[in-house]
């Protein structure tokens, strides 16, 4: 097998800031409800590669705020869209990691979350009431990162998540439903920064997440599926918070994740030869940093952020990440 | 993007299909602005309605659009009509929102939607007698099962399908025996081994009867234990079933239980040498018989995992270091 291709950086950078220029083209539209999740996916992903000023900050500012939902009190992910958990959290992410915190009505924000957990202690995305661990996670993480986390009700949110944990140790979006990597992932990290990981079975888990590995190294999200490079960050994520990252191959994860690079046109894709987008590209990265590629910058698993950020901020966790390899060339 | 191979175009092929797509694009973008704006301006009309409708049939994932439809349900529409009408309008939702899960079934909003659309069915005023009441929903929640079944034959493996089947078994107006849901899962599970989703909702369907005490535990366990047999000797490489089984032997398991399937998997083993997950498995009870022994036994125990972990090691490289740390825990 020939040696796997290095991480264009450059190619890479240079995909993120084009995503804003294809405006005439019809895919472009038919994601805007996913716009402002795709700053902070491309922003998260320069930033772990060393180039946070790629994108200009203020016009990204000022597009977050654009998106504020005057009436709910949270953001929609585009300006005009409905305000939502998914996309409140994407805003102050990007807000936090441009130290802009300053623009926004933190306790109307605030009210807005906590307005959507629910009698069983979950939280809704929106007013209409659907309900997910996502949204649990979405609402730890928010109040967090906004100091806000003593307004929480923190006993109820972790005993709906604790009730969404399954015998094989994983966790599911609802009570009952089956364990899945990427609701592992908002699981394990809202617990993490609740302090409350006695709720795991941390040997159980850890058994679960180092079988996603499948032959080829990529990791899959349940039991006989298929691989993804966005498995990469959901199950990395919680391996690291474990503290076990090195159970599973991490050369051939890399390889696999650098596999699925467009060397032409840059970006990662879910899988080699797929096309790429800006989702993939963070989580390939991401994945790529926990397992200490040279030249990274560290990315916080329990945010998804840069770890500087989150360290500055004083809310770093326990978690381990791989130990940063030094380039051979 | 998932699963959408990558192919090179030409930059003439490019400019072409954006040619092509310049008339649909300009009709989104009209029908956005004009949606999003009669939507600021709390146009709650059947006008608008009919809008969104086509709206959604290019996008189904414009969550503010959906919210946007309810709106002019709840607000425009519902209050001037009977509850046969409202009846009627929910029954075309879920028609209609049908055909969009065909083509996008991974879709959370459309999912969302048709809960929204089964909580807000009316109940019959002229009936008499609470069946009669909840006629309509009664029949509209059993339609959905039969959705759902469709939905999973199509794809068994469709996480939102199964959690929405498990709401509607939760919620439905006119539950079944809770105990029909094992025989639908063997028949996922005989279809196809690999079906973990099923094994899942097996296991808690099982959990649920044994804590209501309408099903014999220690009964159904050894059927479950001969189900799962069959199954390792067909694929004993599908994790699916160890999975299970190791539900199936769970974390207070007597000694008599735990070194009878010790046995089983060890013959399993003579027959398929180097099984990573006969192997694997085999630590696993093995060492929750090491906390119900002592002495002599404890060490030959002990040294019998470490010998298998060490074989694991070279087996499962992807893995050596997990084995690597069981060793020392011993």
């Amino acid at each position: 097998m020939s040696s796997p291709p290095k991480l264009l950086i450059p190619l890479h950078v240079s995909y993120i800031q084009k995503l804003g220029e294809s405006k005439d083209d019809l895919s472009y539209h038919l994601t805007a409800h996913l716009r402002l999740n795709a700053v902070y996916w491309g922003l998260t992903a320069l930033c772990i590669m060393g180039h946070k000023d790629a994108l200009d900050r203020e016009e990204m500012i000022d597009f977050v705020m654009s998106c504020w939902d005057e009436e709910a009190g949270g953001f929609g992910a585009h300006p005009k869209h409905d305000a939502h958990l998914l996309s409140t959290l994407s805003a102050i992410q990007i807000l936090v990691i441009q130290d802009a915190l300053d623009k926004l009505e933190i306790s109307r924000v605030v009210k807005f979350i906590l307005s959507l957990q629910q009698p069983s202690g979950v939280f809704a995305g929106d007013s209409f009431g659907e309900i997910d661990t996502r949204f649990s996670y979405c609402a730890v993480s928010a109040l967090s990162l906004l100091g806000h986390l003593h307004g929480l009700d923190v006993e109820k949110t972790v005993s709906y998540i604790e009730k969404c944990r399954n015998f094989d140790g994983g966790f599911g979006n609802t009570i009952g439903a089956e364990s899945h990597s990427g609701q592992v992932f908002v699981c394990v990290a809202a617990l993490a920064i609740l302090d409350r990981l006695d709720v795991i079975d941390d040997q159980m888990l850890g058994w679960w997440l180092a079988e996603r590995q499948l032959p080829n190294g990529g990791l899959n999200g349940r039991p006989e599926k298929l691989e993804d490079v966005c498995y990469s960050f959901w199950v990395l994520s919680a391996l690291s918070i474990l503290k076990k990252v090195s159970w599973i191959d991490a050369d051939k994860l890399s390889s696999f994740i650098l596999s699925a690079q467009d060397l032409e046109g840059g970006g990662i894709a879910d899988r080699p030869g797929d096309m790429v987008d800006v989702f993939h590209t963070l989580f390939g990265v991401a994945g790529l940093s926990i397992l200490g590629y040279p030249g990274l910058v560290d990315l916080d698993p329990v945010y998804c952020m840069p770890a500087p950020v989150i360290e500055a901020k004083g809310l770093r966790k326990g978690w381990q990440s791989l130990e940063r390899r030094v380039s051979q060339d | 993007m998932h699963g959408v191979k990558r192919v090179r175009h030409t930059r003439e092929a490019l400019e072409a299909k954006k040619l092509r797509e310049q008339a649909k694009l300009t009709d989104y973008l009209a029908l956005t602005d004009d949606l999003l704006h009669r939507k600021q301006e709390n146009d709650y009309s059947l006008d608008a309605f009919k809008l969104t409708t086509r709206l959604l049939q290019v996008n189904p994932e414009f969550y503010t659009i959906w919210n946007y439809r309810r709106q002019i349900l709840i607000k425009g529409i519902f209050p001037e009509k009977q509850p046969r009408e409202i009846y009627e309008y929910i029954n075309e939702e879920l028609g209609n929102t049908m055909a969009a899960l065909k083509s996008h079934p991974k879709v959370y909003w459309i999912w969302n939607h048709r809960r929204w659309c089964l909580e807000n069915i009316p109940n019959n005023p002229d009936a008499d007698g609470l069946e009669a009441v909840n006629k309509w929903k009664s029949a509209t929640w059993d339609r959905e099962m039969m959705v759902v079944e469709k939905l999973l034959n199509a794809d068994a493996r469709n996480f939102h399908a199964w959690s929405y089947r498990r709401y509607i078994l939760a919620n439905t107006t006119n539950p079944r025996p809770e105990v029909t849901e094992i025989a639908y899962t063997t028949s996922k599970i005989e279809a196809n081994f690999s079906n973990f989703s099923a094994w899942h909702h097996r296991s808690k369907v099982y959990s649920s009867l044994w804590t209501s005490g309408k099903l014999d535990e220690a009964k159904c366990k050894e059927d479950e234990f001969d189900l799962v047999q069959n199954a390792m000797y067909t694929d004993p490489n599908d994790q699916s079933v160890w999975i299970y089984h190791r539900w199936l032997v769970g974390t207070d398991s007597s000694a008599e239980l735990l070194n009878r399937e010790v046995r089983a998997i060890e013959e399993l083993l003579d027959q398929e040498s180097n099984n990573k997950w006969c192997i694997e498995s085999l630590v696993h009870y093995k060492r929750m018989l090491l906390s119900k022994v002592d002495g002599d036994e404890r060490e030959r125990l002990s040294a019998e995992c470490k010998q298998l972990l060490e074989r694991l090691q070279t087996l499962d490289p992807c893995r050596r270091e997990r084995y690597a740390s069981m060793i020392k825990q011993l």
